[in-house]
């Protein structure tokens, strides 16, 4: 029932898991577990292919075949030898210098050794070369056309998105459209001529994919554009933190605004420039809305019985979404203050303000903060609480028990 | 031929044995099911409704049962009888015959009413189950691995003047009897679940979202819930309870948890328990009012140490009746009994007494505050904190000596 090689297979299966109980129950280690599972299911995993296999003997179906030795072709020229070579090499630079390279390695030499072996093995299935191809199709091109196909797309894929980052981003809209454009008139060509040969599309989607890989590769090369990063208020609220001298000397240069930018009601560069002033998240969230009367108004979650909640009370250290909106009729953000913190600055340890703040929004548009109180509003004299600046009547106790 | 027979026969006799064997123990087993059942009393028990939303669940549950029971006893009836009649008894196999348009339709229309009879019901007692509108008190439950905390956020309801100062506790939440009370739940860390079987069903806690439950005793008394959705290591000791007081008892607690901190009387051991506990305690455990030696207020700063952020708040600790996510009792097995036990007139009294020196359960108070990891499955090894940033999830151990841990129990019995 069992092969020769199924046997020595199964039995070093079997001793690769006692191995992974011993060891895992025993020290407890992870990665030596992981390590001895890994052996032990690819042991198993070779154990049944070898069982399906027979120990490369030819199949029962095939013996009406001549299979005598002396009919036996000589083996074909084979590229897999090569690749197997290619991929331990691979592997071994990837070692010595980039380690995920090793991963590269290690798939190539997986595949052309799979690959190497189903072929020598197909070459013996018979005397007769036409019946040994087939056979070798039989087994390897279920894996191969389905792997084969998602590597080459995932390879066009990669290197049209390498192009797709080195572009800018007007220059990106542009290539795709022209992109699409051309793809399109060449369906277009194909359909209007109903005797294009299949050589011709082929080619044409052959030659399509190598301009990618090859745009993509160089692109890769050269790199990603510069993606600058955007200047959210909490970067605002902290460089005038943490860097005083710098924002100061910013605000002298007319660059920004002077002041904490969740205290100030004018506009500071990038973070209050094309805000968004729209929200997607609009369930579960407190509401807090500042009118046409320049005062503040809350409106929390959810049911709050009949007898409602005279003021905002959030859990300590949970995190609360709070929607802003601006019913004024001017540009505002809503801050929070949180009493205060002690941060570091230039190695001296300061107290300052723990605010955070929308950007500003026009009026009639709406602009979501998340608000974590680490500490009970009570530990500090002023609370905490919700405030415009600029609006002197917009204020609104905040309570965290 | 006649060993083969013996072997035959001794081979049947221990199949029957074995089967035998096995019935056994099914039977057993089955009893055991079935003697659970008859517990009388059981602290969670869902067929013992102890308040209006469980009552409609109650109701609507044994409705349902009734209706399903009597659709099987007559299915499985016949079943039975065609089985029975129409047993193989070497005769032919009779004409097959296809269909009979006016059983398929009746048996298509039975089904659809008979689930047009549940739905009525259960749709009215969803919509009851799910009203707010005639709720007279908030209060904020937040769910942490693995305790819950409840706050009563500034309100006019729950009493005749309101709650003007907001009030946060956990393990005990403590409501108006007969009052229909608004829980506005929510979650620090992972998913958890709210159940108190005698007053309501479930309802996730989900973080970041705010789910509401009505609540309402008949009558004052004590409510055991647990935790009913997997939320880690110790979701098993996730308990609660709630607490339903009168009106009057409801306010006296009131007032008690907003009464000012009183500081132990100096040169008594629980002075040097305020001490230990500033030390010890204070980074996580909130008592609200303690100064350290400067007169400075302490507090506390959980999120540096807890994972999610939040330790419970001891301030009113010997006010409620349970520890540690309500896995323990404070209070002894005699006193718990007469608390559980007492009449609803009688409790009021027995409740608000809080915990005394002669009832506290201080073997197991002891046990927690020696090494608390021992006592309740946390995320408390200091070795294995890398995913947390170092912070723990749980009550770390904290080395305590005897003598640290009879001066916190001091200061502790003080906290009420």
């Amino acid at each position: 029932m069992f092969t020769t090689g199924s046997k020595f297979l199964i039995g070093a299966a079997v001793i690769s898991l006692v191995a992974t109980l011993v060891y895992g129950i025993g020290q407890g280690g992870v990665m030596g577990t992981i390590g001895l599972t890994s052996a032990t299911v690819a042991r198993a995993g070779l154990a049944a292919l070898n069982l399906f296999l027979r120990d490369s003997n030819v199949f029962a179906d095939d013996a009406q075949l001549d299979t005598s030795s002396a009919a036996q072709h000589a083996p074909g020229a084979s590229v897999w030898p090569l690749a197997f070579a290619v991929g331990a090499i691979v592997v071994t630079v990837g070692l010595v210098t980039f380690q995920p390279i090793v991963i590269i390695g290690l798939v190539l030499v997986l595949a052309a050794g799979a690959e190497w072996a189903v072929q020598a093995w197909s070459e013996r299935a018979s005397g007769t070369v036409a019946h040994n191809a087939s056979v070798r199709s039989k087994l390897s091109n279920p894996l191969e056309y389905p792997i084969g196909s998602a590597i080459a797309i995932g390879i066009v894929v990669y290197g049209f998105s390498r192009v797709m980052l080195w572009l800018s981003k007007t220059n990106t809209v542009i290539a795709f459209g022209v992109l699409a454009s051309i793809v399109l008139a060449i369906a277009f060509v194909f359909a209007a001529r109903r005797n294009v040969g299949k050589g011709v599309i082929g080619g044409a989607l052959g030659a399509g994919a190598v301009a990618i890989i090859v745009a993509g590769f160089v692109t890769g090369i050269d790199g990603e554009r510069d993606i600058p990063v955007f200047e959210t208020t909490a970067l605002w609220q902290s460089e005038a933190i943490l860097h005083p001298e710098e924002f100061a000397e910013g605000t002298e240069k007319g660059k920004h605004p002077a002041g904490l930018i969740c205290e100030s009601p004018e506009e500071f560069p990038e973070a209050d420039e094309d805000a968004s002033q729209t929200v997607g998240n609009k369930s579960n969230t407190v509401n807090v809305t500042l009118g046409a009367d320049d005062t503040l108004t809350y409106r929390v979650p959810g049911p709050t019985a009949s007898v409602g909640i005279e003021v905002p009370t959030f859990a300590r250290s949970n995190a609360t979404n709070v929607i802003f909106f601006n019913r004024s009729d001017e540009h505002r953000r809503l801050s929070v203050s949180l009493g205060t913190e002690e941060v570091e600055v230039d190695g001296e340890t300061v107290t300052a303000p723990n605010q955070l703040c929308t950007t500003l929004i026009e009026p009639g548009a709406e602009q979501l903060i998340t608000v974590i109180a680490r500490q009970p509003s009570f530990a500090f004299d002023d609370g905490f609480f919700f405030f415009v600046p600029g609006v002197d009547d917009a204020r609104l106790e905040l309570v965290v028990p | 031929m006649r060993d083969a027979m013996t072997t035959t026969s001794v081979e049947s006799v221990n199949s029957l044995s074995t089967r035998l064997r096995s019935a056994k123990v099914a039977a057993v087993a089955g009893l055991g099911v079935l003697l659970a059942g008859c517990a009388q009393n059981a602290a969670q028990d869902t067929f013992a409704p102890e308040g209006e939303n469980a009552e409609r669940i109650d109701g609507l549950t044994r409705l349902v049962f009734s209706i399903a029971g009597v659709v099987g006893v007559i299915t499985f009836s016949l079943i039975g009888w065609t089985v029975w009649r129409y047993r193989d008894r070497g005769q032919p196999i009779p004409e097959q015959s296809e269909g009979r348009k006016s059983l398929e339709i009746g048996l298509t229309i039975l089904p659809a009413l008979i689930l047009v009879g549940v739905a009525v019901p259960t749709v009215q007692t969803l919509s009851a189950l799910n009203k707010t509108s005639d709720t007279e008190c908030v209060v904020n439950v937040t769910g942490q691995q693995w305790w819950w905390e409840f706050d009563y956020p500034v309100q006019p309801g729950c009493l005749p003047g309101g709650i003007t100062e907001p009030i946060v506790t956990s393990g005990q939440m403590v409501i108006p009897a007969d009052t229909n009370v608004l829980i506005r739940g929510t979650s620090r860390d992972v998913i958890h679940s709210f159940w108190i079987p005698k007053l309501n069903g479930k309802r996730d806690m989900v973080p970041g979202r705010v789910h509401t439950l009505r609540m309402q005793a008949n009558q004052p008394g004590i409510y055991a819930g647990q935790c009913a959705e997997f939320c880690g290591l110790s979701h098993a000791n996730m308990r609660m309870e709630v607490v339903a007081l009168s009106d009057a008892g409801f306010q006296t607690w009131v007032d008690n948890q907003l009464e000012a901190y009183t500081p132990p009387e100096e040169g008594t051991l629980a002075a040097e328990g305020e001490q230990t506990f500033i030390a010890n305690c204070s980074r996580c455990h909130q008592v609200n009012g303690i100064l350290d030696t400067n007169g400075t207020p302490i507090v506390s700063r959980p999120d540096t140490q807890v994972y999610p952020g939040a330790a419970p708040n001891l301030t009113n600790l010997m006010t409620r009746n349970t520890f540690a996510g309500a896995m323990w009792d404070l209070i002894d097995d005699q006193r718990r009994e007469e608390v559980w036990e007492a009449s609803p007139e009688e409790f009021d009294e027995l409740y608000l007494a809080g915990v005394e020196d002669e009832w506290l359960n201080a073997v197991r108070l002891r046990a927690w505050l020696r090494n608390s990891p021992a006592e309740k499955a946390m995320y408390a090894d200091p070795t294995q904190l890398e995913p947390t940033d170092g912070r723990y999830r749980g009550m770390p151990y904290l080395a305590l000596s005897e003598d640290q841990i009879d001066q916190l129990i001091a200061y502790l019995l003080e906290r009420k």
